[in-house]
């Protein structure tokens, strides 16, 4: 192997957390970016009225805020509808293996400590095909932000049922109905033993810019699920939570520190009842029995009000959107580069070249 | 970049857009629709349902129409925040254009 290939060497401390190197012209300070400067040149080709040209406005939208150079940013993709857009990014980004996403900015994210990852994938590329990946994300709790498009299809092969789709969907492969209990992305994430989970909706600008914004602060993997309309396969698919006439009677917004209502008025509650469990009150206000009124804690070191949330809809109760969980852990990338430090002072800071040439080997 | 509806709709406003925008960023005013260029997310939802070809994305807009851009920003500053708040007050340039009946 010629020397350039192996120069400079592989010795010394490895990868530590550094501040991400922020925008600055000496003479100005931080140069102001716009969603313009995260445009590619590159065509959009979704289909007309996807709900991804509304995830990717926001996203170019809201990366200025975060003051980051281009260079430094880098979104990982799996295979899908949702998986065409690092094109769309004026950064760096890789179209990479079907399910595979996760795995791939992992060794990107702890080698790579200068960088800012972002993972797009959709509830196919997510829960089926890298089903197993997504959970190991999560539980190592690598500085990830992984973006989950959920339109409960696959839209890319024109339209068969999802890991999400729900019971009884009539889909081309599922043409008596589907009979798979559905995965509830969020309570996957939270039993995975995620410390950042969020949910919002790919129409609602504000709501979806304000998630991303919190996932970007979190240091670990967060995991934001954008429920998606695929209006080609599965149009209507989150109607109910979008249309002005209903989406107040089936939304809750989570918000930290204050009391579960929805309804136009905030007329409706979330209690927990004497068995602990989370379930809608017909009365804001109003306390039945012994059932309490639940006050959101998102920083709750304990996951079960979070994953209780998350299976309101199930009960009968109305679909949150908001930060479920977002609970201080330490990262995985930090872990790893601690790690390496203490070996290089306890052993020196090695040498690949002589590890490689040398004469430790084993015979089997 | 946005899609900016243009002079056909005018005295026009079949509304089918609306119904289709998946971002609701299209306004009602008194003789014509028009789209909030900082709302629209270039998704295309809304150009093959127009049934008088009013609608095109700002890039290929013709010449003759380009000013439309310039009034759907005016008429829509703002409105991202009141987005219910009813109708949009049409553009000068607009309520200056001649009656147009029957299609386009």
């Amino acid at each position: 192997m010629s020397e350039s290939l192996l120069s400079p060497p592989l010795t010394g401390p490895g990868p530590r957390r550094v501040p991400l190197p922020l925008i600055t012209n000496p003479s100005e300070g931080p140069v102001k970016q716009s969603a313009k400067d995260f445009r590619s040149a590159e065509e959009v080709r979704w289909c007309p009225g996807c709900g991804d040209y509304a995830i990717l406005a926001a996203v170019q939208g809201f990366l200025p805020e975060l003051g980051l150079r281009r260079e430094n940013i880098v979104f990982v993709s799996g295979i899908g509808c949702s998986s065409r857009f690092p094109y769309y990014m004026n950064t760096y980004g890789m179209h990479s293996i079907h399910g595979r996403a996760p795995a791939i900015a992992t060794g990107l994210s702890v080698s790579r400590p200068d960088l800012s990852v972002w993972v797009i994938t959709g509830d196919g590329d997510a829960l089926s095909i890298g089903g197993n990946h997504l959970i190991h994300a999560l539980r190592r709790n690598v500085n990830l932000k992984i973006l989950l498009f959920n339109n409960r299809i696959y839209g890319l092969t024109k339209g068969q049922y999802s890991p999400t789709s729900e019971p009884g969907k009539i889909t081309k492969s599922t043409p008596m109905g589907s009979l798979d209990t559905p995965f509830n992305p969020v309570s996957l994430a939270v039993g995975a033993g995620a410390g950042f989970v969020a949910r919002t909706v790919d129409s609602d600008r504000k709501h979806l810019t304000s998630v991303l914004r919190a996932a970007a602060e979190y240091e670990g993997t967060a995991l934001v699920e954008i429920y998606q309309n695929c209006n080609i396969f599965n149009d209507g698919a989150f109607e109910v939570l979008k249309n002005p006439a209903t989406r107040d009677d089936h939304l809750l917004r989570l918000e930290q520190g204050q009391p579960l209502r929805y309804g136009s008025d905030g007329e409706h509650t979330i209690v927990r009842d004497a068995a602990g469990s989370l379930r809608p009150a017909a009365e804001a206000g109003a306390t039945e029995g012994s059932d309490a009124e639940v006050i959101h804690d998102a920083h709750a070191a304990d996951p079960a009000l979070a994953f209780a949330l998350s299976r309101l809809p199930e009960n009968g109760g109305p679909t949150p959107i908001g930060v479920f969980r977002s609970v201080a852990r330490p990262s995985y990338d930090r872990q790893v580069a601690e790690q390496l430090e203490q070996a290089v002072q306890a052993s020196g800071p090695g040498d690949l070249d002589a590890l490689l040439a040398g004469r430790d080997h084993w015979t089997v | 970049m946005t899609y900016v509806i243009g002079t056909n709709c005018v005295d026009v406003k079949d509304r089918t857009c609306i119904a289709e925008c998946p971002v609701d960023c299209i306004y009602e005013g008194e003789r014509m629709l028009y789209i909030h260029p900082d709302e629209c997310v270039d998704c295309g939802a809304c150009e093959p349902v127009c049934p008088v070809e009013a609608i095109y994305p700002a890039d290929t807009l013709p010449t003759e129409w380009l000013w439309h851009l310039d009034a759907a920003t005016a008429v829509t500053a703002g409105r991202e925040d009141e987005p219910d708040a009813g109708p949009v007050d049409d553009h000068p340039d607009v309520l200056k254009l001649p009656a147009r009946t029957g299609s386009a």
